[in-house]
């Protein structure tokens, strides 16, 4: 009887272990400092229609509006509106570079509106990225735009 | 038609070779006489340009066994430099330079296009003379025959796949074509611009659509088709020597096939556009349209034409 309720109450223990325990997600790359010439977090304000689409054959940048939410580095204020093309948004970040877009990286899967994302972007555009455009703002905006470096989710 | 062109010069393309590497080939403009210029199972030859004269030859090379991508071939491999019948080949630069060259009209100097903006460079003492930048250009410059502008594929219009020009004394731009467009060239007197553009489309295809050839005034007014089917996308036009006919490929792929052979090449009338090959869905967009009289040339990639003869002579 006495080893019965060892048993169960091992069993217990086990159960409520397991319980506690939680799963760890694996870490992200540390977010390099000196990355590009701007580090921010800000929140993506929309993702207008057609502005991400699935595309094997060709690759193309599309270029989305974000809210700043603080900048660590850069002179950009919290609440400012900026510009940053992504490419391949289609794709997983991890999974977006490649020999034409160089180090393209960080831990966003998918683009959703309101999500904070942490970004390291470069400037001007035409330095760093030769090819297909998808603006959705053309005309709205003039000045920067910046060139996504990497983007891990906040 | 075949017999019309066959004495009108010479055609280069890219295609692969019984061997498999891509090679580039020289033909009569009714697709006979076929014959290799460049000969090298070692590498990937492709891309050919001739000068405006029909003298000498650009084209790109990189080693056998690595992929031609549709939207970089203008910058994979190295850029060299024969004479026509593909003879005195060197190399101009190393891996990735001189990306996106295109002849000037004297064919002393080439036009390049890379991040940092377009490059003018004289070949003989391989010296830089101009810088400008490139606004939104990023692919496939074409030095207009009177050297005063260019042609190429812009983001900078709205779409990423636009059509626009550059004047070379003001750098002014301005849009030819702003739907998805690609591979543009100049007609022969310079006044207009043949290129590929996605015609707007329901889904069809894939959601893909199909590309088709049309022209336009340099300043982009009076945009009109050329030719168009339903099951092939047609790139790569190009304008004979004495204006009168287009060269063209087609192809099942958005791409034009490179990663594989190519795509059949195609020869017509301009006078004849606009044509369609005859489709129900074709008929109902371009009732105007004439039933398309085509010359069907080997399969290729990227046909280049030069009314010399220079192409043909011995090695």
């Amino acid at each position: 009887m006495k080893r019965l309720g060892f048993i169960l109450l091992a069993v217990l223990a086990l159960a409520g272990l397991a319980w506690l325990w939680k799963p760890v997600p694996p870490k992200a790359a540390p977010f390099p400092a000196d990355l590009g010439s701007v580090e921010v977090v800000a929140k993506l304000v929309e993702v207008p229609a057609g502005a991400v689409f699935h595309r094997e054959l060709y690759h193309y940048a599309t270029i989305l509006r974000y809210e700043v939410v603080s900048c660590a580095r850069g002179n950009l204020k919290p609440g400012e509106v900026i510009y940053v093309a992504h490419y391949d948004p289609w794709k997983p970040r991890a999974e977006a570079g490649d020999t034409r877009a160089g180090q393209i990286g960080g831990t966003v899967r998918s683009f959703v509106a309101g999500d904070r994302h942490h970004l390291a972007l470069a400037a001007p555009l035409d330095d760093h990225y030769m090819g297909g455009l998808v603006d959705k703002y053309f005309g709205q905006h003039a000045g920067v735009t910046y060139w996504a470096l990497r983007t891990d989710a906040e | 038609m075949a017999t019309e062109v066959r004495p009108l010069g010479w055609i280069a393309f890219s295609a692969r070779s019984p061997k498999g590497d891509w090679e580039v080939y020289a033909m009569r403009p009714d697709g006979s006489d076929v014959r290799n210029l460049t000969n090298s199972p070692d590498t990937e030859d492709f891309y050919p340009l001739f000068s405006r004269d029909g003298l000498q030859l650009l084209y790109r090379s990189m080693p056998r066994g690595q992929t031609l991508n549709g939207s970089d071939y203008g910058r994979q491999g190295r850029l060299m430099l024969a004479r026509a019948n593909g003879s005195e080949a060197k190399a101009m630069g190393g891996e990735g330079e001189l990306p996106w060259a295109s002849w000037s009209p004297d064919g002393r100097q080439i036009l390049t296009l890379q991040p940092k903006g377009f490059a003018i460079v004289d070949l003989a003492s391989k010296q830089v003379v101009r810088t400008f930048p490139r606004g939104g250009f990023y692919q496939q410059p074409t030095w207009s025959p009177d050297g005063k502008a260019l042609v190429g594929v812009s983001n900078g219009f709205n779409t990423g796949w636009s059509i626009a020009r550059l004047e070379l004394a003001t750098l002014q731009a301005n849009a030819v074509s702003v739907a998805d467009c690609c591979t543009p060239d100049w007609s022969a007197n310079g006044q207009r611009v043949v290129f590929s553009r996605r015609r707007p489309h329901a889904g069809e295809n894939g959601g893909y659509g199909w590309t088709e050839l049309w022209q336009a005034g340099a300043d982009g007014q009076g945009a009109s088709l050329v030719y168009a089917e339903v099951g092939r996308h047609l790139y790569g036009g190009h304008v004979s020597p004495d204006g009168r006919y287009v060269l063209f490929s087609g192809n099942l792929w958005e791409d034009g096939d490179p990663a594989n052979r190519g795509a059949p090449m195609g020869l017509a009338r301009l006078t004849d556009a606009p044509m369609i090959a005859e489709h129900p869905q074709l008929r109902q967009v371009y009732p105007q349209a004439k039933a398309a009289q085509v010359l069907v040339l080997p399969t290729g990639h990227e046909p280049c034409w030069t009314s010399s003869q220079a192409p043909g002579l011995p090695r």
